[in-house]
C-alpha cells in the first residue's frame, strides 16, 4: 500500500469526473485499485475493534475494476456516469477528500487515515474544481491514503470502550469511503436502493455547507453518523457541526458535545442578528435560520447562553483581571506613567505568552514525530520478522513483498503487518503469529484474524503489491 | 513520580476553573500499580482483567473529560474572538471621528489588555492540551512497561485524533491575535532592549503568572529523564531565557 496508489485506471467515469472540473490530478488521486478494495472488503473485520493503525486508501470514486466484495459495495467501473449525478457525487466526495488532506490530520494520524475522510462538503453539490486541487494536495501525504478499506463494512455502532472513539472516527470515513464507492456503483448500475441512500447522504453533505468557506484546516464531520462515537479532530472553518458522541454511548442528544468553528459561529451570529439580537433571538428560531445539519436545539441553546454572557461580561471582567494583574504596582500614579507601565507590562506578558506558544508548537510537533517514528520502527521490525520468516520458508516470492513494502516508508505498522500477514497462506500467518512475541499479538491480532478470514484475498493483494 | 509532581504543580498554577479538568494522572498511576500487583497470569486472573479494564475505562473517561473541557473553552474563545474583532472594528471606526479623546485611549488600552489576556488564555489552553497529552503518553508508556501490553501504540494514535489534541483552530486564533496586536500596537524599536529587565515578581493568579509557570514547568519536565528512549522529548532549550528567568514566581497566594 502506498500512500499514493498508482493511478492506474482511467475510465470514462474518470473522464467524466475530469470533465466535471476535476483535474487530471484528481483522477490520479483516486488511484483505486479495485483489487485492493476487493481484498479490503472481505477483510472487514466484524469486530468493533478497529485497530488504529488501519490505513485508509484514498477514497477513489473511480472504481476501476469489478470488485467482488461481500459488502456489496461497488464493484464496477465507471463506465458511464450520468453527468449531473456524477458531479454531485464527485463534489461531495471531493469535498470530503479535501479534509483528509489537512496536514493537521496527516501529521496527527498518520496511521489513522480516518481523519482524512472527514472532509465536509464545503460547498453544495456543485462540482468544484477545487476538488481536484484538493486531491492533488492531498496526495502528497500518505495519511489519507487508506490502505485498507476494511472500514467500509464496519458495523456502524461501536460502543466499544476502548475503540469507540476510534471507530467513531473511522466510521464516518468508512461511510464516506463506502459512499464514494457506492456512488460509483450507482452510476453504473443505477441501483435504486443505493441511489436513494446516497442521494440522502449527498443532500446531507451538501446541506451542511451553507455556503461558508472551508478553510483548509480541519474537518468537521456533519452528523450523518450520529453513531460515530468520535468526533473528527480539528474543526476550523467547517460549517458542519461536529458532534462527538460520548464513547459511553449515551443516547441523549444533549450529551453530545459539538465542536464549534468560527464559520459556524458566524452563521450563528447572522441568524441571531436577523432575529433581532441576542436578547430577542430564541434557540428555535436560530436553529431554523441556521439550517445546519446535525445542529440540535441544545447546542444552539447553550451557545446562545455563552454568547449572551460574553456580550455583557466585558466590563466586569476587565476590572477583576486588572486586580489580579499584579505586575502593575502603581495604579494611582499619573495616567501617563501608569499608561506606560501598563503598556510595558502588557508587552512583557505578550512576549512570554508568545514564547510559550512557540515552545508548545515545537513540543507538539516533536511529539507527533516521535509517534510517527515509533510506528515506523514498529513496522520495520514487523517487516523484518515477516521477511525473516519468509526466508525460512524459502519462498522467494514472498521476499519481494516485504521489500516492496519497505520502499514505502509511510505505511503504518499494523497495516503493514496486516498486508504482510495476509500475503502468506493461512498457515503461514499462524506461524507468524506464533513466532512473534506474544504481546505483539494483541495489536495485530485483529489484522491477522481478518486476514485469516479471507483466504482469497492474498492473491489479489499480492498482485496489487507487486505493481 | 516526577511527572506527577510537576503536573500537580502545573495544576496548582493554572487558572482556578481549570484545576479539576486536568488528567487524573495520579489515579491512573494507582490503577496501574493495582494491575501490576495483581496476579500476573493474564488468562487466569480475574483481578488482573478487572483492573485492566478499569484502567482502560478510566482512560476513556479522562479523554472525554479533556475533550469536553477543551471544546467548551474553544467555543468560548471563538465567541470572544468574534466579540473582540467587533470591538476593534468599532474602535477603528470611531477613531476617525474622535481622534484622541481620553475615553478612546482608555478604551484602546482596555482592548489591548483584553487581547493580550485572550491570547494568554488560548496559549494556556494549548498548554493544557499538551500537558495532558504528555501525561497520557507517559502513563501509557508505563502501562506497556509494567504489563507488557501493547496498549500504548494504538491508544496514542487514538489520542492524537482527539479534539483536545487537535489544536489547530486555537493556534490559528492565537496567531491572528498576535497579528492584530502587532498591527494595532506596533512595538517601538527601542523598547526591545531586554538586557535590563529587573527581576519582576509575579504574584497573583492571573494569566501571566500561569503562563510563566507553564513555561518553567515545561522546561523542568523536559530536563532529561532517567528513562530516555526514542519516545522521549529532548531537553527544552529556551532561547532568551533571561526573559523568563527574570520573572520569578512568588508563592501562590491563597484565593481570598
Amino acid at each position: 500500500m502506498e500512500a499514493r496508489p498508482a493511478l492506474s485506471i482511467q475510465r470514462s467515469g474518470t473522464q467524466q469526473l475530469n470533465n466535471c472540473g476535476a483535474s487530471g490530478a484528481l483522477s490520479t488521486s483516486f488511484p483505486v485499485l479495485p483489487s485492493a478494495l476487493e481484498e479490503k472488503y472481505p477483510n472487514l473485520p466484524d469486530s468493533q475493534q478497529v485497530p488504529v493503525e488501519r490505513q485508509f486508501r484514498p477514497c477513489t470514486s473511480t472504481v476501476v475494476s469489478p470488485i467482488s466484495s461481500s459488502s456489496g459495495v461497488v464493484g464496477h467501473m465507471f463506465s458511464s456516469s450520468s453527468g449531473l449525478s456524477t458531479d454531485l457525487h464527485f463534489s461531495s466526495v471531493s469535498q470530503q477528500e479535501k479534509h483528509s488532506r489537512q496536514s493537521l490530520f496527516i501529521s496527527q494520524s498518520t496511521s489513522c487515515g480516518t481523519s482524512m475522510l472527514f472532509q465536509q462538503a464545503s460547498h453544495s453539490g456543485v462540482l468544484h474544481s477545487t476538488a481536484s486541487s484538493q486531491y492533488t494536495k492531498e496526495n502528497n501525504d500518505t495519511s489519507w491514503c487508506t490502505d485498507s478499506l476494511d472500514f467500509l463494512d464496519y458495523p456502524i455502532n461501536q460502543n466499544n470502550p476502548l475503540d469507540s472513539c476510534n471507530t467513531g472516527e473511522i466510521l464516518p470515513s468508512e461511510d464516506l469511503n463506502k459512499r464514494n464507492w457506492e456512488w460509483a456503483d450507482q452510476l453504473i448500475s443505477d441501483d435504486d436502493a443505493l441511489t436513494s441512500s446516497w442521494n440522502e447522504l449527498i443532500a446531507e453533505t451538501n446541506v451542511t455547507d451553507p455556503g461558508l468557506k472551508v478553510p483548509q484546516q480541519s474537518t468537521t464531520f456533519s452528523i450523518q453518523q450520529p453513531q460515530a462515537s468520535q468526533q473528527l479532530p480539528a474543526s476550523s472553518g467547517e460549517t458542519c457541526p461536529v458532534v462527538p458522541p460520548t464513547p459511553s454511548g449515551s443516547g441523549a442528544p444533549t450529551k453530545q458535545r459539538m465542536r464549534w468553528t468560527p464559520e459556524l459561529h458566524e452563521a450563528f451570529v447572522e441568524a441571531v442578528n436577523k432575529l433581532g439580537g441576542s436578547e430577542r433571538a430564541t434557540p428555535k428560531g436560530v436553529l431554523k435560520l441556521m439550517k445546519v445539519e446535525g445542529l440540535t436545539i441544545y447546542h444552539v441553546k447553550s451557545h446562545l447562553q455563552k454568547y449572551r454572557t460574553a456580550r455583557y461580561k466585558p466590563e466586569p471582567s476587565e476590572g477583576s483581571s486588572e486586580k489580579k494583574h499584579a505586575l502593575i504596582d502603581d495604579l494611582s500614579s499619573l495616567d501617563l506613567k501608569s499608561g506606560i507601565e501598563i503598556t510595558e507590562a502588557l508587552r512583557l506578558q505578550m512576549e512570554v505568552q508568545k514564547r510559550l506558544h512557540e515552545q508548545l508548537e515545537i513540543q507538539r510537533n516533536l511529539q507527533l514525530r516521535i509517534e510517527e517514528q515509533g510506528r515506523y520502527l514498529q513496522m520495520m521490525f514487523e517487516k523484518q520478522c515477516k521477511s525473516g520468516l519468509d526466508l525460512l520458508k524459502g519462498s522467494s516470492s514472498n521476499l519481494e513483498n516485504p521489500l516492496t513494502d519497505l520502499t514505502e516508508p509511510v505505511l503504518k505498522s499494523p497495516d503493514k503487518s496486516n498486508l504482510g500477514v495476509s500475503e502468506g497462506n493461512d498457515h503461514k500467518m499462524d506461524e507468524v503469529g506464533e513466532k512473534q512475541k506474544s504481546p505483539e499479538n494483541e495489536v495485530p491480532e485483529n489484522l491477522e484474524a481478518t486476514a485469516t478470514d479471507t483466504p482469497n484475498s492474498p492473491p489479489p493483494k499480492r498482485a496489487k503489491l507487486d505493481e | 513520580m516526577k511527572f506527577g509532581k510537576r503536573l500537580k504543580q502545573q495544576i496548582q498554577e493554572s487558572l482556578p476553573g481549570w484545576r479539576d479538568k486536568f488528567l487524573s494522572y495520579k489515579d491512573l498511576k494507582q490503577l496501574l500499580n493495582l494491575i501490576s500487583s495483581a496476579p500476573p497470569v493474564l488468562s487466569g486472573s480475574v483481578e488482573y482483567v478487572r483492573a485492566e479494564s478499569e484502567f482502560v475505562v478510566l482512560l476513556n473517561k479522562e479523554i472525554d473529560k479533556l475533550n469536553s473541557f477543551f471544546m467548551e473553552k474553544e467555543e468560548d474563545f471563538i465567541i470572544r474572538h468574534k466579540e473582540l474583532q467587533q470591538r476593534i472594528q468599532r474602535m477603528i471606526a470611531k477613531s476617525g471621528s474622535e481622534a484622541s479623546g481620553i475615553d478612546y485611549k482608555a478604551e484602546m488600552r482596555k482592548i489591548r489588555k483584553d487581547i493580550v489576556d485572550f491570547h494568554g488564555e488560548m496559549v494556556l489552553l494549548i498548554n493544557y492540551s499538551n500537558v495532558n497529552y504528555t501525561g497520557l503518553a507517559k502513563i501509557l508508556k508505563k502501562y506497556d512497561k509494567r504489563t507488557g501490553g501493547l496498549l500504548r501504540l494504538p491508544f496514542i494514535q487514538k489520542v492524537l485524533q482527539q479534539p483536545f489534541f487537535t489544536t489547530d483552530l486555537i493556534s490559528k486564533l492565537i496567531k491572528e491575535c498576535e497579528i492584530t496586536i502587532d498591527s494595532l500596537f506596533p512595538a517601538p524599536a527601542e523598547k526591545k532592549a531586554r538586557g535590563e529587565i529587573e527581576a519582576i515578581t509575579v504574584a497573583g493568579e492571573g494569566i501571566f503568572r500561569n503562563t510563566v509557570a507553564a513555561l518553567l514547568t515545561m522546561q523542568e519536565i523536559r530536563r532529561g529523564s532517567s528513562t530516555y528512549s526514542h519516545f522521549s522529548l529532548p531537553p527544552l532549550n529556551l532561547p532568551d531565557t533571561d526573559v523568563i528567568k527574570s520573572v520569578q514566581l512568588s508563592s501562590p497566594i491563597p484565593i481570598p
